[in-house]
């Protein structure tokens, strides 16, 4: 029988972290490139649990997801008013297009 | 374990080590408050975050004595390391946070004054909204040069970013704003959540959170500098150079320096950056220099050396062909906080007798860099609030026209040049000496002695075309640019200080940055951070025992 152990949750948490860099990196929509960070966060935010679980830290790691999530929340509602803002000034929420400042 | 977690609540004590941070967080909440009594007034708002700010600067100069002893460590929960450190370091990196916060309040008081006699033609920004979120980021700021706890910092970057982003786009009929704010948001959130990445896979391999306490292990067991070490060093070293606009995570700089309002322009290139680097020092600091951590430090040594000479370069390239005066002194602060990386590489160098000349070097150069920056910058402030751009052109026969800002801007301008007998070639000399007296022990730091003169050659172009617009380049038909007086003062004041440093105060200047790193650093050794995270818990069990509520909680 098979036996979840740290290894599962890693490998999980590397996989997620690659989805999450994938859809960041190639993601147009600006939501799109915030739901990669999300995934990313997510991916360590489960590495924490883990090796809280499985490792010598103890509860500190249980602790740091808790910020964790509570940053994520965070950060998702500055990006979406910013997100909103921006739809309103340039009538899209893709990221290329916002193009007055460059060089 | 847990109820003994359950039982602690930290001593009275630490708070009042905390209370330039506690005044802030009252003042936000006046920001907030006031208005529910006295109505909507942004003056009003400006006034009490002045004032409150004023207040914290007070309080962290009456915090100096109390950390002339050495570092005092905070809500140290049984069997932790202290989550908030107070030391000369952090003191003196508040303190140039507050100066420069009052001055930025100030540059804002004197335009919303003004405003109200012109012709709204740049977006006014104001409210209380704009001074929570001006304050809460700044708040953010002195809580990163305050701890050693992953969580701590992670938090405090955030506390500093977040308001930011909103700040960006405060303007909200900008187009350039609410792109600039984008950019910002979308960067951020990516390069926080490497950082975190980074912070799981360190906490994984050592079990801890404290980097204190990470250096220690790292110091009894070299073998455990492996590849997830360094992984997780540098997925969380992405969000530090993030906060300095460091390369590679430097891109989003100038979109946001060129689209946020100009006074947000001012704050972030300044405290951002100097917060971030604050936050730098003290990760190498505890990591690098002991003996015990060569296999650490000359890796590190060189990677810090790498991204410092790249940002610098890389800056000064892309300033060279910028119409934009923001977007040029952006790109001119990324070509800055390169130069001071370069010393915090000679003060992670094992073997060039400890980082002494480079911790002056950093001291020195931010103290400078605070006054000629804020100068610039408030010349480019005053200039945008009368002709609506800040494109080149808007600076043409400025010495005509408003010799009252050209002057200033040009002493500013030279002094980010590096040129004698100006405040900026005080800090590129201490910088050159550090970085020469690391190089006989280093010889690869000559590279970066290299990297740091061709450079300064190459700032000369850029610096010197915003000069030749003002003073060379004739245009009869443009009217005089008229000023408010508080603006004038300020960059007028800036001027002279960039004078005053460059030659009356250049001792006294290396002096003092002298007494201050070695009182900054002299105690911020791992050894001694180590011994303090052995004497934090047991100091904190003591008071606890005076306490009867958490003294009954222990034993129950």
């Amino acid at each position: 029988m098979l036996t979840i152990g740290l290894t599962h949750y890693l490998v999980l948490a590397a996989a997620l972290l690659c989805c999450g860099l994938y859809v960041m990196t190639t993601k147009r929509n600006a939501v799109g490139i915030l739901i990669g960070a999300e995934l990313v966060l997510n991916a360590a935010a489960l590495n924490l649990v883990a090796f809280a679980r499985y490792g010598a830290g103890g509860l500190d790691g249980q602790v740091a997801t808790l910020f964790v999530i509570v940053l994520a929340a965070a950060e998702a509602a500055i990006a979406i008013a910013i997100f909103v803002n921006y739809y309103r000034v340039l009538a899209t929420i893709d990221a290329d297009r916002g193009d007055t400042l460059k060089g | 374990m847990l109820a003994d977690v359950n039982a602690w609540l930290p001593p009275l004590g630490d708070l009042r080590l905390f209370a330039p941070e506690l005044v802030l967080v009252g003042t936000i909440a006046a920001v907030l408050l006031v208005p529910l009594v006295a109505g909507r007034n942004p003056l009003l708002a400006g006034l009490i975050a002045m004032a409150g700010t004023v207040l914290a600067l007070v309080a962290t100069g009456g915090l100096a004595p109390r950390v002339a002893d050495g570092p005092q460590g905070a809500f140290a929960a049984p069997g932790y390391a202290a989550a908030l450190l107070a030391d000369r370091f952090s003191v003196f990196f508040k303190l140039l946070l507050f100066a420069f916060l009052v001055l930025v309040i100030w540059l804002w008081l004197t335009g919303a004054a003004w405003r109200v006699t012109r012709p709204v033609r740049v977006g006014a920004i104001g409210g209380p909204e704009f001074f929570v979120l001006l304050l809460t980021s700044a708040l953010g700021m002195l809580l990163m040069v305050g701890s050693l706890n992953l969580v701590v910092l992670l938090v405090a970057i955030e506390t500093a970013s977040l308001p930011s982003y909103a700040l960006v786009a405060s303007d909200r009929r900008s187009r350039m704003g609410a792109e600039a704010a984008l950019k910002y948001v979308t960067f951020g959130a990516a390069s926080a959540a490497i950082m975190v990445y980074g912070i799981s896979l360190l906490f994984g391999r050592f079990g801890t959170l404290d980097l204190g306490a990470i250096a220690t292990h790292l110091a009894a067991h070299p073998g455990t500098a492996d590849t997830a070490f360094w992984i997780g060093l540098a997925a969380f070293a992405a969000g530090v150079l993030f906060k300095i606009a460091a390369v590679p995570m430097h891109l989003w700089c100038p979109d946001v320096f060129e689209g946020a309002p100009v006074e947000i322009t001012t704050w972030l290139s300044v405290a951002s950056k100097a917060a971030g680097l604050g936050l730098l020092l003290r990760v190498v600091t505890v990591l690098g220099p002991a003996p015990l951590h060569v296999e650490v430090a000359t890796p590190l040594a060189w990677g810090v050396g790498v991204v410092a000479a790249l940002t610098c370069t890389v800056g000064n390239l892309a300033a060279l062909r910028q119409e934009s005066v923001k977007r040029t002194l952006a790109y001119s602060s990324i070509a800055h906080a390169g130069y001071m990386m370069m010393a915090a590489a000679i003060t992670l160098s094992p073997t060039a007798g400890g980082g002494g000349p480079g911790f002056t070097a950093v001291v020195a150069y931010l103290m400078v860099y605070v006054v000629m920056n804020l100068g610039a910058f408030g010349v480019t402030a005053l200039v945008v609030w009368q002709t609506g751009s800040d494109h080149l052109s808007s600076f043409t026969a400025l010495g005509r026209r408003a010799p009252w800002l050209a002057v200033p801007m040009a002493v500013c301008l030279f002094s980010l040049v590096g040129l004698p007998p100006l405040g900026g070639f005080t800090a590129k000399w201490y910088l050159l000496v550090a970085l020469g007296k690391g190089a006989v022990a280093q010889p690869w730091l000559w590279i970066l002695v290299a990297v740091a003169v061709i450079n300064t050659a190459l700032s000369l172009y850029y610096y010197v075309r915003i000069i030749r617009q003002m003073f060379l380049v004739e245009n009869d038909a443009l009217p005089a640019v008229p000023a408010p007086l508080g603006g004038v003062a300020l960059v007028t004041g800036c001027a002279i200080v960039v004078l005053l440093l460059g030659t009356l105060w250049f001792n006294p200047l290396g002096e003092r940055a002298t007494i201050l790193s070695e009182r900054l650093f002299g105690l911020a050794t791992t050894a001694e951070r180590s011994q303090l995270a052995m004497v934090a818990p047991a100091a904190d069990s003591a008071s606890r025992a005076e306490s009867p509520l958490t003294g009954a909680g222990v034993s129950g």
